[in-house]
């Protein structure tokens, strides 16, 4: 029984974690190509690019809905805390979605595209700056009381470091979306988006070297883990590994390779992401509430990891199905636009 | 203007917004999933061409309808934690975990074959589409099943403990299969299926009645027919059903929805009014309009009843629901629709045996068509006063007996709420409206019958299958 009061939260720590960043890396790429669209010299460019994304949008969006619905369920306590903090980022997020989200269906119908070419570029971008605030509101700590409700003030996310790590989110979006693009379309279009790619891999570069050496300074809780052994070796290894990364991520676009900057760019994720939840584990508030605290009753974690976790293969294998039934480049007929 | 100060208040202005706005969207994606799956049935089986034009053109007005879906009910889970955050942390046990079957069992079902349900025709062969297509329709459907178990749960909380004020599950099985259950998801399934079906009917009847394409929608009309002369009237059974359970299980809403003030005791006439004017300080209503000894049998088929109908005077004002009025009326409103459109289907059936619907001339059954014109948003309008009724009724509990709305508030500035309130009816309306627009230029721009059947099209697609032609951008070709 012990035991299971702490590999449950463990278990769902990890579920959830492998369901976040699904959905950055997913629905990361479409974020990074709807902002990319914002600066789409024609309409034809933008309808590619759009294109692109219509069939499979709305699937990769549906990992946040199923990570939210699994945070809900995993740890009741946290899903109230976390989102009555950052209740305006994760407004700005919500209202973001909605406009990028019917954008698709509405510009195909309009004769007048304009405003839902703004809708879908700019709600791309508000998603991911409402995304990045939260994640660095998260970061910086929630203030709670004793049982672990919000205590603090509506705009405690607005710090420095979170507007670093909210920016660089989105310059990993672009980056994501850039090479997404490279591997997804041919001809010019691709030319433009290796230059994009490079550019993007510099600003994020930039940004996460920024939040490495900001992280240990202003967070205590960052700190005393990051220095702790044997994680230190661990957190030395991912900043090396990182440089590796987007060395090879570079190579790739130097050598106009297609799809391997794509292939870099998720590795670049996931490594990043292994260093943020290295960094907040055990707790999911950082420095006040650990996820034993927060967790469900293990009977419904037990229930949950069947009828969620259970599915999960099932999940991923007709999300990969899709994208195999939509294999190829992507070409919009020129006699259709013109 | 007090409520502008009060954060319960907008956060409860914010979540019925927010919640009868989304539920305008899945009822057509749910409803209208079943309808795609038997056209494209019929398609299969008798390779007429006409069947695979249906399948093409409903599926468009299934597509605008689910983006707006998606896009609406992302704000509806998100709600819990951000203004309901006690709420969530005490029922997360349990409702938590079925938000998450939802998106497990149903979201990612639907989402992840809806782009080969849309986009996939030519891609892959028609078998694999048809799977697809039932995929999403099934994916809609657990959708309806599981938000139904979760919010079925609030009204008739069971399986579970109430431990340091978290409901904890003894026995999930019992808390799945609450009382209420089962009777509101076949409500609910039906309800979609039903205004679906008179969607469709109703655009039909409209395409007929302008004799456009008579022969071609006199074939979608038909299918409605048919399915609704089964829909229609079930509905009304299960509807009455579930009125018997309110009555055994939440007395304080079946008051409010007849704003029955004083107990009628068993063994004496139990008269039933139609129409009200409810007041709430002098608890009473101000007039009305009784038929005598009706609820007795509305509720057991004979004039007097063997167990009380409890009257509001039982209660305190704080432990009884309000908007009297409101709930009043949207439950007759349902009522009276319900019995609205089986009248409609059972003129209509009569009709066709009449042989009056044959093609060359049901365009001139003028009022006939004009009536299911006039039906197509009803099944609407139903739905949300249902909602209204079971939602609005439930009050002062968000779980049934235990737990009051006001305690299930998260303690936020309300100019935080009132602004995201704004920006939400703001957006809303713009959504709306740029959805009746679109919606009607599909309609008016009417099936494309000259789309060539899968296979038939360009050889390109055969010799370079990375070639991905979305479906059908007529708009983008106009350009």
């Amino acid at each position: 029984m012990e035991t299971l009061d702490y590999l449950l939260p463990q278990v769902w720590f990890g579920i959830l974690a492998l369901f976040l960043f699904l959905y950055v890396m997913l629905d990361g790429f479409d974020l990074g190509v709807g902002i990319l669209s914002l600066t789409s010299s024609s309409e034809e460019r933008r309808s590619i690019l759009m294109t692109s994304l219509s069939n499979i949008w709305d699937a990769n969006e549906t990992w946040l809905i199923l990570m939210g619905g699994s945070l809900f369920g995993a740890f009741p306590l946290a899903y109230g805390t976390i989102l009555q903090a950052l209740y305006i980022p994760v407004f700005i997020m919500i209202f973001g979605l909605i406009f990028r989200a019917v954008a698709f269906e509405f510009r195909e119908q309009a004769n007048r595209k304009w405003f839902w070419n703004i809708a879908f570029g700019l709600g791309s971008f508000l998603a991911a700056l409402g995304q990045g605030f939260a994640l660095g509101g998260v970061l910086e700590g929630i203030q709670v009381d004793a049982s672990g409700h919000f205590i603090g003030g509506s705009w405690d996310w607005l710090r420095f470091p979170s507007v670093v790590v909210a920016l660089t989110l989105i310059q990993g979006y672009v980056l994501i979306g850039s090479t997404y693009l490279i591997w997804r379309t041919e001809g010019e279009l691709q030319q433009t988006h290796y230059k994009t790619a490079k550019i993007a891999a510099l600003t994020t570069l930039i940004g996460a070297i920024v939040i490495t050496i900001v992280t240990p300074i202003v967070y205590e809780s960052a700190r005393s883990r990051l220095f702790s052994q044997p994680l230190i070796y661990i957190f030395a290894l991912i900043p090396l590994l990182g440089i590796l990364l987007i060395w090879q991520l570079w190579q790739s676009l130097e050598k106009k390779k297609e799809a391997l900057p794509f292939v870099w760019t998720i590795l670049l994720f996931l490594l990043t992401f292994m260093g943020l939840a290295l960094v907040i584990f055990p707790y999911i508030i950082p420095n006040s509430i650990t996820i034993y605290q927060a967790a469900a009753a293990p009977s419904s974690l037990v229930i949950m990891i069947i009828f969620i976790g259970a599915l999960i293969p099932v999940m991923l294998f007709y999300n990969i199905y899709q994208y195999v039934v939509f294999r190829g480049k992507i070409t919009v007929d020129e006699g259709e636009i013109g | 203007m007090d409520f502008l100060s009060n954060t319960v208040v907008l956060s409860r202005m914010q979540f019925a917004l927010t919640a009868i706005f989304h539920m305008l969207w899945p009822v057509l994606t749910t409803g209208l999933g079943i309808y795609l799956v038997i056209i494209e049935g019929l398609w299969l089986k008798t390779k007429n061409k006409d069947y695979y034009h249906h399948a093409r053109f409903w599926v468009k007005l299934y597509v605008l309808n689910f983006g707006i879906g998606v896009a609406s009910g992302i704000p509806m889970g998100f709600q819990f934690g951000t203004n309901w955050a006690p709420l969530s942390e005490a029922i997360g046990n349990f409702f938590g975990s079925i938000i998450g079957f939802e998106a497990s069992w149903a979201f990612m079902l639907e989402a992840a074959f809806l782009g080969i349900m849309v986009f996939g025709w030519e891609r892959v062969n028609p078998i694999i589409h048809y799977i697809a297509t039932i995929l999403v329709a099934i994916g809609a459907n657990l959708s309806t099943f599981w938000i139904l178990t979760a919010n079925s749960w609030l009204q008739t909380p069971a399986g579970v403990e109430l431990v340091e004020g978290k409901y904890e599950v003894i026995d999930y099985v019992a808390a799945v299969f609450n009382p209420f259950m089962i009777n509101s998801v076949m409500h609910m399934v039906l309800a979609t299926l039903e205004t679906s079906l008179f969607v469709i009917g109703g655009i039909s009847a409209w395409y007929m009645f302008k004799q456009r394409h008579t022969e071609f929608f006199s074939k979608s009309f038909k299918i409605v027919l048919v399915v609704a002369i089964a829909v229609a009237p079930l509905q009304i059974y299960v509807g009455h059903l579930s009125g018997e359970q309110v009555q055994e299980y939440q007395p304080t809403k079946l008051a409010a929805m007849e704003a029955q003030w004083e107990t009628i005791p068993a063994g004496q006439s139990a008269d039933w009014s139609v129409l009200a004017i409810p007041n709430e300080k002098a608890e009473r209503n101000d007039w009305e309009l009784k038929i005598p000894q009706a609820l007795g049998y509305i509720l057991e088929l004979k004039p007097t009843l063997s167990k009380p109908v409890l009257g509001l005077k039982e209660w305190t004002p704080e432990q009884r629901p309000h908007l009297l009025g409101l709930i009043y009326y949207a439950f007759r409103t349902m009522v009276a629709i319900g019995f609205f459109l089986a009248g409609l289907m059972l003129v209509t059936i009569f009709e066709w045996m009449r042989g009056k619907l044959s093609p060359d001339i049901i365009a001139q059954q003028r009022w006939l068509l004009g009536g299911w014109i006039f039906a197509a948003p009803l099944g609407y309008i139903a739905i949300e006063s249902g909602w209204i009724v079971r939602c609005v009724g439930r009050q002062p509990w968000t779980v049934y007996n235990t737990i009051r709305t006001s305690d299930a508030a998260a303690n936020l500035p309300p100019g935080n709420v009132l602004t995201t309130l704004i920006f939400f009816a703001v957006t809303y309306t713009l959504l709306l409206f740029a959805a009746f627009y679109f919606g009607r230029r599909i309609i008016l721009k009417g099936p494309n019958l000259e789309l060539p059947l899968p296979g038939e099209t360009t050889p390109i697609l055969g010799v370079n299958p990375g070639q991905f032609k979305p479906d059908q951008r007529p708009t983008e070709a106009q350009q």
